[in-house]
């Protein structure tokens, strides 16, 4: 990626970004957002969130890029993140079983 | 950055005070004779921002880690922390300029951040007879955790909450920097074989984890690495809009489905 094409992804997503939270405060003020709307946006976090997941441990090069240390990882981490509800915990989790297995393997 | 206010960890600062209870619904930019002093607030802001920030130690450091190695010009992947101000959709930014084309890594960046759509609109009313300015560099620093914070504190007079919202923001701006360089410094000294490059993807499977509250938002996190799955052959990583407007999709179909038999608001059991 270019540096030019680089800075101006990051200003886009800085003004997307603003506009996210400054919108409505600026011109909408009182006007509730309409239902159907708000359960939509609900569900924007967690289904974009996931697929980036995928995205990230297959690094681009599609199903083949998926490695094995990688998904272990990553699943004691989604583990650990539903018992301990814990960021910081799951992360170690994670990296841990990584270290592991790479050592291992 | 999902905020998560159930973890809250004791900051060990000295609690403070809590406001008396309001005696009646104040809008006026007069202060209650029982208001506290600015310093106060100011304070307070501050110790209910400490904990909230810990969680977010870790995301900082790996995202100082992953701006060292990003695709992009380090100062411009830097840059991010200024113009975007938002871990989640910086750390898939400046992980994504590798592989992603421009309008990808946009969409995406960008779809991540959609959800302050909502605490924009629920904060509006707050907003109405506030100070022009404010109502521009407020949204500036409207993050997780700065929302957690101040949809809950409406007691505070117009002049109070505004200065509550600016303390807590600014905190949480001045010490992300700080630990986002701290990561980039860090992490540059660490060898790849550690492969640190797996931390994103850990990290944001664990932010799916702790967003999720309800079986619609399981649906749509499922659906959406599934989707994903499928599609990851689709040419420049087009494969994550799909999971995500696949997702979104399943996500509000589960909620219409299970909110026609009364099921939609019902928590996971814990």
């Amino acid at each position: 990626m270019t540096a030019t094409a680089a800075m101006s992804a990051v200003l886009v997503v800085g003004m997307i970004t603003y506009a996210s939270r400054a919108g409505l405060i600026l011109f909408l003020a009182e006007r509730p957002l309409p239902s159907s709307l708000v359960r939509a946006l609900r569900y924007v976090g967690p289904a974009v969130l996931s697929a980036l997941t995928v995205n990230l441990i297959a690094g681009g090069e599609g199903a083949s890029g998926v490695e094995f240390a990688e998904v272990a990882a990553v699943s004691v981490g989604v583990l650990v993140a539903f018992l301990r509800r814990n960021l910081i915990a799951s992360l170690i989790a994670g990296m841990l079983t990584l270290w592991l297995l790479l050592v291992l393997f | 950055m999902h905020g998560t206010p159930g973890t809250m960890i004791n900051s060990g600062m000295p609690r403070l005070r809590p406001y008396p209870e309001p005696t009646m619904p104040d809008d006026a930019d007069a202060p209650l004779p029982t208001e506290p002093s600015k310093g106060l607030i100011t304070r307070q802001a501050i110790s209910d921002s400490t904990p909230l920030f810990i969680p977010a130690i870790p995301f900082a450091l790996v995202l100082g880690f992953a701006i060292t190695e990003s695709a992009m010009p380090t100062g411009i992947a830097w840059s991010t922390n200024i113009f975007i101000f938002a871990g989640a959709a910086q750390l898939a930014t400046v992980s994504l300029a590798a592989t992603a084309t421009w309008f990808t890594l946009v969409a995406t960046a960008a779809a991540i951040n959609l959800r302050h759509v909502m605490y924009s609109a629920a904060l509006a009313p707050r907003f109405g007879d506030q100070p022009r300015w404010f109502r521009w560099v407020g949204p500036y620093v409207l993050i997780d955790q700065t929302f957690a914070l101040v949809s809950t504190r409406t007691e505070l007079s117009t002049s109070a909450w505004r200065r509550y919202f600016l303390s807590s923001g600014f905190f949480f701006f001045t010490l992300w920097n700080i630990f986002v360089v701290a990561g980039m410094v860090v992490g540059s000294s660490i060898p790849t074989e550690w492969r640190l490059d797996v931390a994103p993807a850990v990290m944001f499977a664990g932010l799916v984890v702790l967003g999720l509250s309800n079986w619609p938002g399981a649906v749509a996190a499922i659906v959406g690495a599934g989707a994903c799955y499928v599609a990851l052959g689709v040419p420049n990583n087009g494969g994550i809009l799909i999971g995500a407007v696949s997702g979104v999709a399943a996500g509000y179909v589960a909620d219409v489905v299970l909110d026609g038999r009364n099921l939609s608001t019902r928590g996971f059991p814990q």
